[in-house]
């Protein structure tokens, strides 16, 4: 699944660990996301869409 | 180009493993060489480890060696916030963070110690009486119990990429090693095999776990 979420946060000026901090995960979690080797689980999707104050689906894209 | 200038290329975390390597390397040698001297003169009569006793022993050395560099490095949250903040080597770790890395280097150290007494105490104590056997295995089941308990709080305190790749390692550890428990029992039990010892056994688990996870937790992205 690729998703925005590097995109957003350099939009914001935020640090890898400024955005864990804000979604109460772990810094490497964050790097996993955005690297494409960890798809995130809804919960975590749906705090990462209200943070950003975006759709899912506007952060996150099936590759297929 | 110099080496010099080679050596400048290098990441802090790689110029870090060389000097380790290079001091670890003669200590480690002259280490052994003194053992070896001191077996030979008889200092260390009786003192006979087999090579499954070596096995755990190296084991728990390493799970020591790793979990005391985790304890200590997370006792300063300047230099565990350099280790895992990543490119913001210069934010310090959060007070939790430093209690959690606290706690994994904790459950390492005491998974060493559960690995390394049951050699030691056959090797220190010719006979093992049955008495301090008791002794030693009241001592291995309250550390069984306080680092079950470390492991339970450490999966409370973790998210979800971190909980995610304990669950992968636990279930390809489970698939691969029953699979090889039984073909080693079908061989043995045809004779094609030489026999193994249930501590044999716990050796395999624990290199085949610590390696299943290292490749799991890369494969997951949590090395940068």
């Amino acid at each position: 699944m690729k998703n925005r979420l590097k995109v957003l946060r350099a939009e914001r000026d935020w640090s890898q660990a400024d955005l864990a901090q804000r979604l109460d995960v772990s810094r490497q979690t964050i790097n996993a996301l955005e690297t494409g080797k960890y798809d995130p689980s809804l919960p975590l999707a749906f705090k990462i869409a209200r943070l950003f104050g975006q759709p899912i689906e506007a952060i996150f894209q099936d590759e297929d | 180009m110099s080496v010099a200038s080679n050596a400048q290329k290098l990441s802090p975390r790689a110029r870090r493993a060389l000097i380790l390597m290079a001091v670890g390397a003669p200590v480690g040698f002259f280490a052994g060489r003194t053992l070896m001297w001191l077996k030979r003169q008889g200092y260390w009569h009786g003192l006979e480890f087999s090579t499954s006793d070596v096995v755990s022993l190296g084991l728990a050395a390493f799970l020591a060696a790793v979990g005391l560099v985790t304890m200590a490095v997370s006792l300063s949250r300047k230099a565990l916030g350099r280790r895992i903040n990543g490119d913001e080597a210069a934010r310090a770790a959060t007070p939790a963070q430093a209690g959690f890395y606290a706690g994994q280097g904790g459950v390492l150290v005491l998974a060493a110690g559960m690995l390394a007494a049951p050699p030691l105490a056959g090797a220190l104590f010719v006979p093992l009486s049955p008495l301090l056997a008791s002794a030693v295995m009241t001592g291995l089941i309250a550390l069984f119990l306080v680092q079950t308990a470390g492991n339970i709080s450490l999966w409370v305190r973790s998210d979800e990429l971190m909980r995610r790749t304990m669950a992968e390692t636990a279930a390809v550890s489970y698939v691969l090693l029953q699979g090889l428990l039984f073909l080693w029992a079908a061989g043995e039990k045809l004779s094609l095999l030489p026999p193994l010892t249930l501590w044999d056994a716990v050796n395999v688990n624990m290199i085949a776990y610590l390696l299943i996870s290292m490749i799991v937790a890369w494969r997951r992205g949590f090395v940068d």
